[in-house]
């Protein structure tokens, strides 16, 4: 396993996750690829920690901060949801368009 | 650890953030304007602390291991506290107590996110810079959806939260690949880049990090949330959503692209002018076509952040005084046009028919948006000409006329819609003949925002030379190998 391995499965999640976020039509399928977009880059830093500056532990560090950062935001953006949900009944982003952007 | 007492004023205000969250349980809703009052008194006194700083600069700065405390900073703190306060004043006013929900929470979150800011604009690491704009994001998502009853409150959130928690995992790629170029996080000890691959992946990485600056600062192509963001928040939120972060996001790129831009094969020079030119020219003509209040302020926004690209651009202390000069003036400039929409909106809605007749109705509240609208706009001899000056003289000066050509003529567009609402408010019948409603918290934003565009307009050496000084880095960018 060398870095160039890692690098194409993040590359790859990255991938994964910044076309499910643009082709979702379920806000839920949306945050589940923007949490893939995180896990791409906690990959990416964790390994180049492992293989680029195995001296430090700066990577690994920065990822369990962007593990609790995500959950954060998670947190606030299933909140958001429901209150769309009790609001307009729905989960599909097509269906929320009172306002015109 | 001695240093930790530079960031006293972000401690106290988080601190004081806390305690109004767990008021908020205690109190009922009569107190709820003690509290807004609370965090404006709270906000205020930080802002004071810095004022100090500006008397003995030295005793006032240094450095953390992830975070300088200089001028630069300084400076940008006190335009984020300044719009705190003003922003805190105008929610006393914007409901009565009676309908007010969770006030305290509300406060703590403005605090919150101010924080961040704070912490933002002052950080040399992209680990803080990274943690710091999640705070300030995620306090501004719950804000916009606050009013929770709201459809259009509900929908702003959702679609702000979807657009800011994918460009932070943008955001967050980017720093990755330059934490593998350098293999550090630390802007100040960037060391040369060997090789094809780390030269690539630093590339990589800028691109990325300018992706997830650009959704923040609404650059265009990275616009789409603004508008809709802007018009379902409640209009005090709409007020900082349109200031704040704006002001501290385009701190903290100066820094980081001033440590980055040297290290770059990559001319990031001509993408900031391409999208500069991009943002204004998007800004301004969908704006012409705008009907309601809110929408047509958020495409000025994101007309404004085009103007303020330009510092980028020259990418030298020139360009970074003309960026601090227009911050300072877009806060006055904003804050008063917000300050009428918000007079008026409560009773009559946000779409343009509500400022019909207003000359006849309240003539000083006309005047006044007519002063901010002209400011806005660029007209001398008020303040948002003296800034607009001093950020094209920049682009002149070092070779980009073109782009100065570019942002005249976006000028002279945005005087058509800024006129509009004019036009709206001297030529059309009023509907009712009733007084528009005067509140004290709001008068006061307003004497304040129309004094600082006048003053500023009429007499700019003082703000210039303020500003000569804040452009300044505290680890200068000479004394880096």
């Amino acid at each position: 396993m060398t870095l160039a391995h890692y690098m194409t499965v993040s590359g790859l999640l990255f991938a994964i996750g910044v076309f499910g976020a643009l082709t979702r039509r379920n806000i839920i399928g949306i945050l589940m690829g923007i949490e893939l977009m995180f896990n791409a880059a906690n990959l990416n830093l964790a390994a180049f920690n492992r293989f680029l500056a195995p001296a430090g532990v700066v990577g690994s560090a920065v990822t369990l901060f962007t593990m609790a950062v995500a959950a954060a935001e998670i947190v606030v953006g299933l909140a958001l949801v429901m209150a769309i949900y009790r609001n307009m009944n729905t989960v599909y982003a097509e269906d929320i368009n009172l306002l015109k952007g | 650890m001695d240093g930790l007492k530079l960031l006293l004023p972000e401690f106290g205000l988080s601190l004081m953030a806390l305690g109004l969250m767990v008021c908020d349980l205690f109190f009922d809703r009569r107190a709820g304007k003690a509290l807004l009052a609370l965090g404006f008194v709270a906000a205020g006194v930080a802002l004071g602390s810095l004022g100090l700083a500006y008397n003995a600069p030295e005793a006032y700065s240094g450095l953390g291991t992830l975070w300088a405390v200089d001028p630069m900073s300084l400076f940008f703190k006190a335009v984020i506290l300044a719009t705190t306060t003003f922003v805190l004043m105008l929610s006393i006013d914007y409901k009565p107590a009676a309908e007010l929900r969770h006030p305290g929470s509300f406060t703590a979150l403005v605090l919150f996110s101010a924080v961040g800011m704070m912490l933002l604009v002052s950080a040399t690491d992209l680990l803080l810079i990274f943690l710091s704009l999640e705070l300030v994001s995620i306090c501004s998502f719950i804000l916009v959806g606050f009013e929770r009853r709201d459809l259009k409150s509900s929908e702003g959130a959702i679609k702000y939260f979807l657009f800011g928690s994918f460009s932070s995992a943008i955001f967050i790629y980017g720093i990755s690949f330059l934490y593998g170029a350098l293999g550090s996080t630390s802007l100040l000890d960037l060391r040369p880049l060997l090789g094809e691959g780390p030269a690539l992946m630093f590339m990589v990485g800028c691109i990325l990090l300018l992706v997830g600056f650009g959704f923040k600062v609404s650059m265009v192509p990275f616009h789409f949330w603004v508008p809709d963001a802007y018009e379902g928040a409640p209009i005090p939120v709409t007020t900082f959503l349109s200031i704040a972060p704006k002001a501290a996001a385009l701190g903290v790129m100066v820094r980081v692209f001033n440590h980055l831009i040297p290290h770059s094969q990559l001319e990031l020079t001509g993408l900031f002018s391409l999208l500069a030119v991009l943002t204004m020219t998007v800004g301004n003509l969908t704006a012409l076509f705008q009907t309601n209040i809110k929408r047509l302020l958020a495409y000025s926004s994101i007309a404004q952040a085009g103007y303020m690209l330009i510092g980028f651009v020259t990418a030298d202390a020139m360009g970074r005084e003309g960026l601090i000069l227009y911050t300072f003036v877009y806060v006055f400039m904003n804050l008063g046009a917000f300050a009428v929409a918000l007079t008026l909106g409560n009773e009559e809605g946000y779409e343009l028919e509500a400022f019909d007749g207003l000359s006849q109705r309240n003539l000083g509240l006309a005047l006044l948006m007519t002063f901010f609208m002209l400011s806005l706009a660029g007209i001398p001899p008020l303040a948002g000409f003296i800034a607009k000056f001093t950020l094209f003289a920049a682009a002149v000066k070092t070779g980009h006329v073109w782009l100065a050509v570019a942002a005249v003529l976006n000028s002279v567009i945005s005087v058509y819609y800024y006129m509009s609402v004019v036009y709206h408010m001297f030529f059309k019948q009023a509907r009712t003949h009733e007084p528009a409603p005067t509140r004290l918290f709001v008068t006061g934003t307003l004497a304040v925002a129309a004094v600082g565009v006048l003053f500023i307009g009429l007499y700019p050496e003082p703000f210039l030379a303020v500003a000569h000084l804040s452009a300044e880095f505290l680890p200068s960018a000479a004394a880096l190998p």
